[in-house]
């Protein structure tokens, strides 16, 4: 009996060890605020909050509102490619962008508004000479680009979401750090897999 | 061992998949895939991302593919040519993105999502030299950079509508020509990452239309390239003359020639690679060193396809008479008569002056090819026999108009000349191939190639023709003349009753009284120039009569005359001659026998 609670303990420990090195997850990641003064010690609360007064606008119980009215410049010329925009980032793009766009903290990856985070760490690190562009997101997913996968195949791998049938920042990243990869993509990115699970190159 | 046979049959449909899986349709595992795990010699050293040399999803440069390199900052030497009718400019947008790497100048592993200081790391820094390195020197590569509009189109005829080619490559935002209408980066399949084939020149023509290129020997010739003499050493793509197509003779990048991206610096080298026997059917390079032929080496390189023919320095090039772009094989039979006078396969589509002197892109006639050269042109080769009429110009020479003239420009109507061999007749042309050809031509049962390429006889004639003084007169002496003018017709004074008395017996060459080529009716009549008469006054010399001291012949009827010279000591003052036979029975039984063969 004792040996098997010493064996069920081992297995809980390696299982975490295992987990941690494996799948990743929110805590201990960059999205883990818990130890910041302002979080009260609550790994979630700064994007969720689960008791709101007023009805929630966003399904997952998203705490402060995305404005999502605000347009954000692109770089994609709509001109020379076949893909039909959509009416500007989804939800979920949204969410990410509420921190993510430099105005309010953080690594800004609109590169027009605010200061990157990466340059606050160690300015001059990283050039900024060029103005800076981004993939896009809030697009339709290109179906009938030759350049682009079937959107089906795309489904089928598992790996790229498609919320909507859309491109958006959680189609790469997954802000839960699921399975641990760096800069939180939802699959790793070796031999460039992830590029190539939509891109036809 | 048929258990072996048996499980390496059954293995060969997963070989088979495995090299397909293998094959270059992708950028993986093609050469582009610079990857630590990638096939090329040139690849990082840890990096495992495929796209992000050239692709960085976040903080690209803001070029459109979400750029992650930095443009080179290099002044290019751009292509230049005299035929090029589009305004090339310093590479833009695309085109620069190719020569961030293959410009040599950058460091491969130098992107924008790393800091300068933390290139990835490469087997190797930059592209090392070779045929990717395309340096700052694009002048001898194919252009681009240009806009390809209809308006180019309209100017260069040899060019397709951009439209149409647009359909099958891509052009620019401005209809621009760029690294990327030829080349996919991201698709290997057909080597050199072209979009579309170069067998058979396929990626070449959807742009360029030459005339006559479809049906050329140079497109169609299943002959196999091995044995070029220029550049043995140098690898041609494909094993045939029709696959290679335009790599026969251009290099699309790094050409040895920059104009004309030509794989050789001397312009006839580009075809003696080939005609020196070893490729093509007949060895031209040992024509053109013959003691008289159309070849100057001393004045290579002066040739340009936008020379004006009338103020041109002297040169003779091949393509001065062949256009490569448009030559088709030599069908002819026999020279002489059976050549005819227009072009045929061997100079279609080549550029002349016209017997009226015009300019012409696309001769109709051999002579008007020759006058290019031998006509008009103020550095025409000049003559060495000084004759009563001086004239340099063959195209004065040959003009119908004239009062006598051999028949090349057009027909003559002299019922004079009998000695004629069927199937020649009063009123038949010749061109002046049958004359200037090589002497060892096959259509003249030798065994080198049809045309004035080279010969033993000067200059540069089918056969002998000797024009010494005290010549034996012989078959062989006049072998040239005798060709069309029966030897027997002739030394039985059938025209000029003192034929055989002059030739025979005084040893005189043709040459001494007849012009081959013609009187211009400029500078003489038919009173006096009748019948070719324009004398050698390096032979015949002026004598004093009661009219003053001249050399003069004078036409007085059919087969009647007087001449007024001193000849071999023999003064002739008004001397009359008459009574040429005519046609004698014999003659007329040869001829007839000859139309009836």
């Amino acid at each position: 009996m004792k040996k098997a609670i010493v064996l069920g303990v081992c297995l809980i420990f390696a299982c975490t060890i295992v987990g941690s090195l494996a799948w990743g997850g929110i805590e201990g990641s960059k999205h883990d605020f818990s130890n910041q003064a302002w979080s009260a010690d609550d790994t979630c609360g700064a994007c969720h909050s689960p008791h709101r007064k007023e009805p929630p606008k966003a399904a997952p119980l998203w705490e402060p509102d995305a404005d999502l009215t605000r347009r954000f410049g692109t770089s994609f010329d709509a001109a020379a490619s076949t893909q039909r925009y959509g009416s500007g980032p989804g939800r979920g793009t949204m969410m990410c962008l509420r921190c993510h766009d430099g105005t309010i903290a953080t690594d800004t990856l609109t590169g027009v508004k605010g200061q990157r985070f990466t340059n606050k760490l160690n300015p001059g690190l990283f050039r900024t000479s060029h103005g800076g562009s981004d993939h896009p997101v809030g697009v339709d997913y290109p179906r009938l680009d030759k350049g682009f996968r079937p959107i089906t195949s795309v489904v089928a791998s598992g790996t790229v979401v498609l919320p909507n049938a859309r491109v958006e920042c959680t189609s790469c990243h997954d802000p839960h750090n699921q399975s641990g990869q760096d800069f939180m993509l939802v699959t790793s990115n070796a031999r460039s897999a992830l590029c190539l699970t939509c891109h036809k190159k | 061992m048929k258990g072996s046979r048996i499980s390496l049959r059954g293995c060969l449909p997963l070989v088979l998949v495995a090299a397909t899986a293998l094959a270059d349709e992708s950028i993986v595992n093609s050469k582009h895939d610079l990857s630590f795990r990638g096939p090329g010699p040139i690849r990082a050293v840890d990096e495992t991302r495929i796209c992000i040399f050239c692709h960085a999803p976040h903080n690209a440069a803001p070029q459109t593919p979400l750029w992650n390199r930095e443009n080179p900052r290099t002044h290019y030497r751009i292509y230049e040519s005299s035929t090029t009718d589009a305004r090339i400019d310093q590479p833009g947008g695309p085109s620069k993105m190719c020569l961030s790497c293959h410009d040599g100048s950058m460091a491969l592993g130098n992107v924008l999502s790393r800091p300068l200081s933390h290139p990835i790391v490469m087997t190797a820094r930059t592209i090392p030299p070779g045929t990717a390195d395309l340096t700052n020197d694009l002048s001898d590569d194919h252009p681009i950079g240009f806009r390809y509009d209809r308006a180019l189109a309209n100017t260069d005829r040899q060019i397709r509508p951009p439209e149409v080619v647009s359909r099958e490559l891509p052009l620019g935002l401005h209809g621009e020509v760029h690294c990327t209408t030829c080349h996919d980066p991201h698709n290997n399949e057909l080597g050199d990452f072209l979009r579309i084939t170069d067998q058979m020149s396929a990626i070449c023509i959807t742009c360029h239309e030459m005339n006559g290129w479809r049906h050329g020997s140079h497109a169609t010739s299943r002959k196999r390239t091995t044995g070029r003499t220029v550049d043995p050493t140098e690898r041609l793509k494909y094993a045939s003359v029709r696959d290679n197509g335009c790599l026969n003779c251009h290099k699309i990048h790094s050409a040895p020639q920059h104009e004309r991206l030509l794989r050789a610096r001397r312009n006839e080298d580009n075809c003696l690679n080939c005609h020196s026997g070893a490729v093509a059917s007949f060895n031209i390079a040992a024509d053109i060193r013959k003691r008289s032929a159309h070849y100057l080496p001393f004045r290579s390189g002066i040739h340009d396809p936008a020379e004006v023919p009338f103020t041109m320095r002297r040169h003779v090039e091949c393509v001065d008479c062949h256009n490569p772009h448009a030559v088709q094989p030599n069908r002819i039979g026999a020279v002489r008569s059976t050549v005819g006078r227009t072009v045929r396969g061997p100079n279609l589509h080549v550029s002349g002056v016209t017997l009226s002197g015009r300019e012409t892109s696309d001769s109709t006639f051999l002579y008007e090819i020759c006058f290019k050269c031998h006509g008009d042109g103020t550095h025409r080769p000049r003559r060495q026999t000084r004759r009563q009429i001086s004239q340099t110009n063959t195209r004065l020479e040959f003009q119908t108009s004239n009062p006598s003239f051999h028949p090349v420009g057009g027909p003559r109507r002299n019922s004079d000349v009998v000695s004629l061999i069927s199937p020649l007749r009063v009123g038949s042309t010749i061109s002046c191939s049958d004359c200037h050809y090589s002497d060892n031509a096959r259509s003249m049962g030798g065994t080198g190639a049809n045309g004035p390429h080279g010969s033993l006889f000067e200059p540069l004639l089918v056969r002998n023709y000797d024009r010494d003084d005290f010549t034996p007169e012989s078959a062989q002496a006049y072998s040239l003349c005798y060709g069309c003018h029966s030897r027997e017709s002739l030394l039985n004074d059938e025209s000029f009753p003192l034929h055989r008395r002059h030739i025979v017996d005084l040893r005189t060459p043709c040459s001494v009284c007849h012009d081959a080529h013609g009187i211009y009716r400029g500078q003489g009549n038919s009173v006096n120039h009748g019948s070719l008469i324009n004398f050698d006054l390096s032979i015949v010399m002026p004598t004093d009569s009661p009219s003053g001291r001249r050399v003069e012949y004078v036409d007085t009827g059919r087969f009647a005359g007087n001449c007024t010279l001193t000849c071999h000591g023999q003064v002739h003052i008004n001397f009359p001659y008459s009574g040429g036979r005519g046609v004698s029975s014999r003659s007329v039984s040869l001829l007839r026998k000859g139309a009836r063969r």
